[in-house]
């Protein structure tokens, strides 16, 4: 039994790693075919690449490791029950719930998606869980306040920032209450425990016969390094993906390409979502675009960038089925590109 | 069923939480992690760096044991060797077990090494402006609207200054900034609150037409620009390497034409005003020029508190 699914969990071999797979098979033999290693090391590009990608890494590398903790800590000692009965019933309330967390639990996008695939695994329904993920890395203290700050002078921006998060996140957790099939997690393993009423007690309830304190510490360590192999992987390729668009193509280019027809929000949004920036610096980013595209266009770029981008859709792809990561994509791109549209309409300059 | 290979997992997970607590330890140490982030972030990097070493410290002790001890029979497919999760082997695939294709194993620590492999061959660098060309360096005040309540500055300063300085609830502190510089002789652009001190000078740029200025920084050029004009900036990051963009002040200079691009030079000049992008901005008539070392750490960043040090 313990064969069939280890095959099948290797058939389903993620399209991913194996892009990577080429990417850092292609590196290794540029590392190491050339002849005289003194010049490549001097190779501005990959120079450029090298600090790109170490940079992003190590950058991100405190929210990740918070986020396998959080995750390992709630897979040991909090009960699918209590997580159950944390949520709202109602799933408005359950949606504003989750858009509010992020406010007291600011963990940046990293740490997001291992967290949140604990919860879900624990029984948080998907649709929380969507809001949450959308919403989190934006609607909290930290990044209002960064946002504010870099754009001192034009504060209608961190509001629409803001605001256009929590209605994206709002109406995207409405859609997938009322549309979307609740399982789909890649691996069946909470959704069903759930369904089929889990024959063996979880850690709380079996509390009259919990393994020592220690045993329990050491459960949550096994977890959090297991998880951070297996949700590192995706970061690390993100940051290679990210640093080798940085490097080898430019942020000048991507902007350039967009002087065409396309419109200004589309092309600050698909900026958002390759650059991969912390949401918590992403302002300052903008910032530097204020001359150059309307508010709207870097309220988009905002929004978009931390509900969606290259880093983080890699790390969904680990937790999530791929159509569920499609239509979550496609619902974040159509919401935030029509909410940027009634904003310029309606109130940024 | 046991996976015969669970040793070298163990091994190469070690090694790798082992490398990254290292190299964070020795960026941090050497300074150099300021290359790649910004000071306000060192400390929780720092803090990831104890983290990792926690992790490593436990994987050590996940290796030891899983010599040591036999495994549970309905977990021997992983390195999940706990008996809490033998209830769950009903139709419950483990989240985090090693698969068995080498092929995708390689792959997967490849991808950690990867990041060890570059920092221990590559030397670090740091950019200059070629990193940015053509999308235009920061020089004036981002686009403010009329400002909507006008007003001076609280303090006890001379009145006459608090007039000068006049700014709405936006620029107050920019206000203060700039009285406190307007009241300097030469106004020193150093590394610490660079673009604070940009932003005072450009949202009250005509005040300090005629004031002396001094700044170290890198040449860089765009179009638009005339012959004898360059601009001398810095690179600021707020967070990483990602999202570093330059900052600059446009000069002017008869020898411009002799500086080359992303050379670093030490500018002496006096203040006038000039119109960029459709903004008023301060610009450096020179005076006096001399070559300059770029700084070991040549970034600058943004302090978001200066206001409460002024």
């Amino acid at each position: 039994m313990q064969e069939t699914a280890l095959r099948k969990k290797t058939l389903k071999s993620n399209s991913y790693l194996v892009a990577g797979a080429s990417l850092a098979a292609m590196i290794v033999l540029y590392l190491l075919s050339t002849e005289d290693p003194g010049t490549l090391l001097h190779h501005s590009k990959l120079q450029i690449f090298k600090m790109m990608f170490v940079s992003i890494i190590i950058e991100a590398m405190p929210f990740i490791l918070i986020g396998v903790v959080i995750s390992a800590l709630l897979e040991v000692f909090v009960s699918e029950r209590t997580i159950q009965r944390m949520i709202p019933k109602h799933p408005i309330l359950g949606i504003v719930a989750a858009s509010v967390i992020g406010i007291i639990f600011p963990i940046c996008e990293c740490g997001m998606v291992p967290a949140v695939r604990r919860l879900i695994q624990k029984g948080m329904p998907l649709y929380v869980a969507t809001t949450f993920i959308a919403v989190g890395p934006i609607l909290n203290p930290i990044v209002f306040w960064s946002t504010y700050t870099a754009f001192r002078s034009r504060p209608d921006i961190a509001y629409s920032r803001m605001g256009l998060a929590f209605m994206t996140a709002l109406i995207l957790g409405l859609i997938v209450y009322r549309f979307v099939d609740p399982n789909q997690l890649r691996q069946q393993e909470a959704i069903s425990g759930q369904a089929s009423s889990h024959a063996a007690p979880s850690p709380v309830d079996k509390s009259a016969v919990a393994p020592p304190l220690g045993q329990r510490l050491l459960e949550v360590m096994n977890h959090a390094v297991g998880e951070f192999f297996e949700m590192g992987k995706y970061l690390m390729f993100g940051a290679l993906l990210v640093g080798v668009l940085l490097a080898f193509v430019g942020k000048e280019s991507l902007v350039e390409w967009g002087q065409g027809p396309v419109s200004a929000n589309v092309l600050m949004m698909g900026l958002g979502f390759l650059l991969s920036l912390c949401s918590t610096s992403d302002a300052f980013v903008a910032q530097s675009f204020l001359t150059t595209f309307s508010g709207g266009a870097l309220v988009a770029f905002m929004v978009l960038g931390p509900m969606l981008n290259l880093k983080g859709i890699l790390m969904m792809t680990a937790v999530f089925k791929a159509r569920f990561v499609i239509v979550y994509s496609s619902l974040v791109i159509v919401l935030v590109y029509g909410g940027t549209w009634l904003l310029e309409k309606l109130w940024l300059a | 069923m046991k996976n015969p290979h669970l040793i070298i997992h163990h091994v190469l997970k070690l090694l790798i939480l082992m490398g990254f607590t290292g190299y964070i330890a020795y960026l941090a140490f050497t300074g150099e992690i300021l290359l790649y982030i910004a000071p306000h972030l060192v400390k929780y990097t720092e803090l990831a760096a104890a983290g990792l070493f926690l992790f490593a410290v436990f994987q050590l002790y996940f290796l030891i044991r899983s010599r040591t001890k036999e495994l549970p029979a309905a977990c021997a497919c992983g390195h999940h060797d706990h008996d809490h999760h033998a209830h769950d082997d009903h139709n419950h695939v483990h989240s985090h077990e090693p698969s068995r294709s080498v092929a995708k194993n390689a792959l997967m620590y490849g991808l950690f090494i990867l990041p060890l492999l570059f920092g221990a061959l590559l030397p670090n660098q740091a950019f200059a402006g070629s990193l940015v060309k053509s999308r235009g360096i920061q020089v004036g005040e981002s686009a403010g609207g009329i400002p909507a309540d006008l007003a001076q500055v609280a303090g006890n300063d001379d009145p006459e200054l608090k007039e000068r300085f006049k700014s709405d609830k936006y620029n107050r502190d920019y206000a203060k900034l700039g009285m406190l510089l307007y009241r300097q002789d030469v106004i020193e652009m150093k590394d610490e609150w660079f673009i604070e001190k940009l932003q005072a000078l450009n949202a009250f740029a005509g005040n300090f037409e005629g004031k002396t200025i001094r700044i170290k920084g890198f040449i860089y050029r765009e179009e638009g620009l005339g012959e004898n004009q360059f601009i001398i900036g810095r690179m600021a990051m707020t967070h990483c390497i990602a999202d570093i963009s330059p900052y600059g002040i446009i000069a002017e200079s008869p020898q411009a034409g002799s500086f080359a691009d992303d050379a670093w030079v030490e500018l002496t000049g006096t203040i006038t005003t000039t119109t960029y992008h459709g903004q008023q901005v301060i610009k450096i008539v020179v005076s006096d020029t001399k070559p300059a070392a770029a700084p070991t750490i040549p970034y600058v960043y943004p302090d978001w508190d200066f206001a409460k040090k002024l």
